[in-house]
């Protein structure tokens, strides 16, 4: 166990969420699975490996953003019943895989390795956390193991929306709202939605008790003045929010598509699924209700090769793959640190921010190779240790005084990915509905409580908040699921106009405000006066 | 903010609609754009480049807009019969301007029925017809203004600016289209203000001392540059990029770190990863 002298800290903070998809009036939207997708892959394999972690005595620190919306939809009981569904439908896949596969070893051997895991996540969903997954982050932050932080409360984008502050300042409320009614006390750290900053939110975000906030690495490198430790030191801005930075030597290992470590040949194959290399008879009851094939999450194959056939995927070499890679990513922390605490008067701080989905969903051994790594910080002989944003700052509280750069971790930095040609025409709809908003906290204030008309109110905050979210942007710019993203758009901004006029021409229709309830039920504690 | 009146209130915007139809322009000279960027200008006294938007008039509204609701990736059973499609416009005088990049304002705008007919009124019958519309940039950081020439069929125009991390607000009026006499200028509205993002370190503006505040008690001390271990290390303030080559073992060139091009490749995959 640890025998060296720290020197440095490498902080890891995995931001998990999933845009608010909730269909009460159909099952067929497959826009549904991605939260069903990153229970089984992301969610409960993390909370596994922390499970195994804490068994193995092994002390180790992360720090996980749980997005609003993403709490809501794991706390919302028809969203819990349907992957419950979910889950039953794989495990019956998987035993007609083992038959299917019955004569080729490997291939059985794989199948079986399916039905075991999807059997398992039942046990762990149903049985261990009572379909309440927010209960098992709950419990490792109160263990001290893991830190929980928030998000804006639809994922808006800030350097968009800030034309009109309050609808930044209603994104930041309600993320923290959100964050105290599931943990029982105050977020320390945010992360800014796509990590978008702006200057004018920091003021908002002291208001509601924020600690610090994440930026993308020239977020700090391009503040002003010049932050003269980089991105290996947090410095804090003028209205006192302490911003930490990606470091871009770890992010390129883990992110780089050509030889970050998701990319291993023995890694599994994301894009070979039995969704679309079986028999569409025998597929057809597990892929879309349309008929179009989709992935159902059993793939058979590794990585393999550029442009080769592939073999089949092997669990102990990807399982060595990790573990080599852990050793990598452990070394090249070690050497990092050791050139950089010679020349700090601080020990340096080395943050490692990634989506949490990247681990599981996209790259399957991710979770696995964090345990490995996390058990290897703590086992073996290095200069650094693992650390928590708010640990650093307790321990650490003198920073530099400077404003982080507007920026974002989209491609190029900036706001390309969410104001371009294919989007640009949503933002007005924003601004307007963020400006009628604001118009509507100031001609009805304090509607009293259970009137019909403070929950047309509270109902039009919802769906302001809704239109808001960053995700329907990035989708139209990444040009799958266009339409979809599209559809929410008109949905919200249509069912918050309706009801604006219906406020102000005194005509509520009930019905009308019951349905979208129904449907757009996010948040059911709001306060539409946080737009006052 | 101001409280409007109910009377204000009931002068609707285009009205959320259950069909596609009542997105046809209703005023021709306010339809909206096409997606294509077809041409780019440079105001050569200025070295300003423009790109612009084009300009298919209500045809486009149209199909815009009745392309949406088809194809989708996804069933529906329709529980309740629920079809929107977004205002076509706000009939509110208007412009606003966000920064896409460091170096280009996005710009929106429209002038309301109300408003139009002030100007009629006042100007006569086609002032709308003699007059040009025009954006006056003003870079309030360096103190200049410029001009670009926008069209009627327009309602968004991307603008390239030479000045990142300066605030930037813009003004939208009309000129004669035979007349450059600057009197003749005619002001509609002005935009937001728009810091917009810095790109670059700044090692120029780094004064000879740094403040660090401790944030448990506030307490603020002057730090000078020499007598910091990290920067008398390497040297000079500028060798910060010799500093990250070494550590980056010359992953990184300095390039990297003055251009964007390092966020490209960090960042592409970023993002929600599930769509």
């Amino acid at each position: 166990m640890t025998k060296e002298k720290k020197k440095g800290y490498v902080s890891f903070v995995l931001h998990a969420h999933l845009p608010f998809i909730h269909h009460p009036e159909s099952e067929d939207y497959l826009e549904e699975q991605w939260l069903y997708e990153a229970i089984s892959e992301t969610y409960i394999p993390l909370l596994l490996s922390f499970k195994k972690l804490e068994e193995e005595k092994v002390d180790f620190r992360i720090t996980m953003s749980l997005t609003p919306p993403l709490l809501n939809m794991l706390d919302n009981k028809l969203l819990q019943e349907r992957y419950i569904k979910y889950l039953n439908t794989h495990i019956e896949l998987s035993k007609k895989e083992v038959e299917r596969t019955k004569n080729d070893s490997k291939l059985n051997a794989l199948s079986k390795y399916y039905l075991d895991r999807y059997t398992n996540d039942l046990h762990v969903f149903r049985d261990v956390y009572n379909c309440n997954l927010i209960s098992g982050f709950k419990y490792f932050q109160d263990l001290g193991v893991l830190e929980i932080i928030t998000c804006g409360a639809t994922h808006g984008y800030f350097p968009i929306l800030y034309v009109t502050e309050q609808t930044v300042k209603a994104q930041i409320a309600v993320g923290v709202q959100t964050y105290e009614e599931y943990f029982g006390k105050k977020p320390r750290g945010i992360w800014l939605p796509e990590c978008g900053y702006v200057p004018e939110a920091d003021k908002y975000l002291k208001e509601f008790g924020i600690d610090y906030i994440i930026t993308e690495s020239h977020g700090i490198l391009y503040a002003d003045p010049t932050p003269i430790y980089g991105t290996f030191a947090p410095i804090v801005s003028p209205e006192g929010v302490v911003a930490f930075g990606r470091d871009m030597e770890s992010s390129r290992q883990v992110w780089s598509s050509i030889n970050g470590y998701p990319g291993d040949f023995n890694y599994r194959e994301f894009y070979r699924d039995i969704g679309y290399d079986t028999d569409y008879d025998y597929i057809k009851p597990y892929i879309a209700s349309n008929g179009v094939r989709v992935h159902t999450g059993i793939k058979y194959y590794r990585i393999t090769g550029k442009d080769c056939e592939k073999d089949y995927y092997n669990l102990q070499w990807a399982r060595d793959s990790a573990e080599r890679q852990a050793g990598h990513f452990f070394d090249s922390r070690n050497s990092q640190i050791e050139k950089l605490s010679n020349i700090m008067s601080t020990p340096p701080i080395i943050l490692c921010p990634y989506d949490a989905e990247l681990y599981g969903h996209w790259w399957y051994e991710g979770p696995y190779w964090l345990y490995v790594l996390f058990k290897k910080i703590y086992y073996d002989d290095c200069n650094f240790k693992l650390i928590t944003p708010s640990e650093y700052i307790d321990k650490y509280p003198l920073m530099q005084v400077s404003t982080p750069c507007r920026s974002s971790w989209g491609a190029n930095g900036y706001s390309e990915v969410w104001l371009n040609q294919t989007n640009d025409y949503v933002h007005r709809h924003l601004h307007i509905a963020g400006n009628r908003m604001v118009e509507l906290a100031h001609l009805y204030p304090n509607e009293p409580k259970n009137s019909l008309k403070r929950k047309a109110l509270n109902q039009c905050a919802r769906e302001l908040l809704l239109a808001q979210s960053s995700d329907w942007l990035f989708i139209i710019t990444n040009g799958t699921m266009v339409d979809y993203a599209k559809k929410r758009i008109k949905d919200h901004i249509g069912r918050f106009t309706k009801l604006y006029y219906q406020i102000t021409e005194e005509k509520i229709d009930k019905d009308f405000l019951k349905d979208i309830y129904e449907k757009d039920c996010i948040f059911p504690e709001i306060d539409y006066m946080i737009y006052y | 903010m101001p409280k409007k009146s109910k009377e204000e209130l009931k002068e609707k915007d285009t009205k959320i609609t259950k069909t596609t139809k009542k997105s046809v322009a209703k005023n021709k000279n306010l339809s909206t754009t096409s997606k294509k960027k077809n041409s780019s200008t440079k105001k050569s006294s200025k070295n300003i480049s423009t790109s612009t938007k084009s300009t298919v008039k209500s045809k486009n509204a149209t199909k815009k807009s009745s392309t949406s609701s088809k194809k989708s990736t996804t069933i529906k059973s329709i529980s309740s019969v629920e079809y929107y499609d977004l205002p076509y416009r706000y009939n509110e005088t208007v412009v606003k301007i966000l920064a896409q990049t460091p170096t280009t304002l996005f710009i929106y705008w429209d002038i309301s029925d109300a408003d139009r007919n002030k100007y009629i009124e006042k100007y006569g019958e086609d002032f709308f017809y003699t007059t040009k519309p025009i954006l006056v940039v003003t870079n309030k950081t360096k103190n200049y203004s410029f001009e670009v020439e926008i069209n009627d069929f327009a309602n968004s125009w991307y603008l390239h600016v030479n000045d990142s991390y300066c605030d930037y607000s813009i003004e939208l009026g009309r000129r004669p289209i035979n007349n450059n006499k600057i009197d003749n200028y005619v002001y509609i509205t002005t935009s937001n203000d728009m810091e917009m993002p810095n790109n670059h370190i700044l090692f120029d503006q780094l004064g000879k001392t740094v403040f660090f505040k401790n944030i448990k008690n506030n307490f603020v001390e002057e730090k000078e540059i020499s007598s910091i271990s990290f920067i008398k290390n390497i040297g000079t303030v500028h060798s910060i990029y010799e500093l990250y080559k070494e550590i980056y073992n010359g992953e990184i060139i300095a390039e990297d770190l003055t251009s964007n091009n390092l966020f490209l490749n960090l960042s592409s995959s970023n993002s929600s990863t599930f769509k």
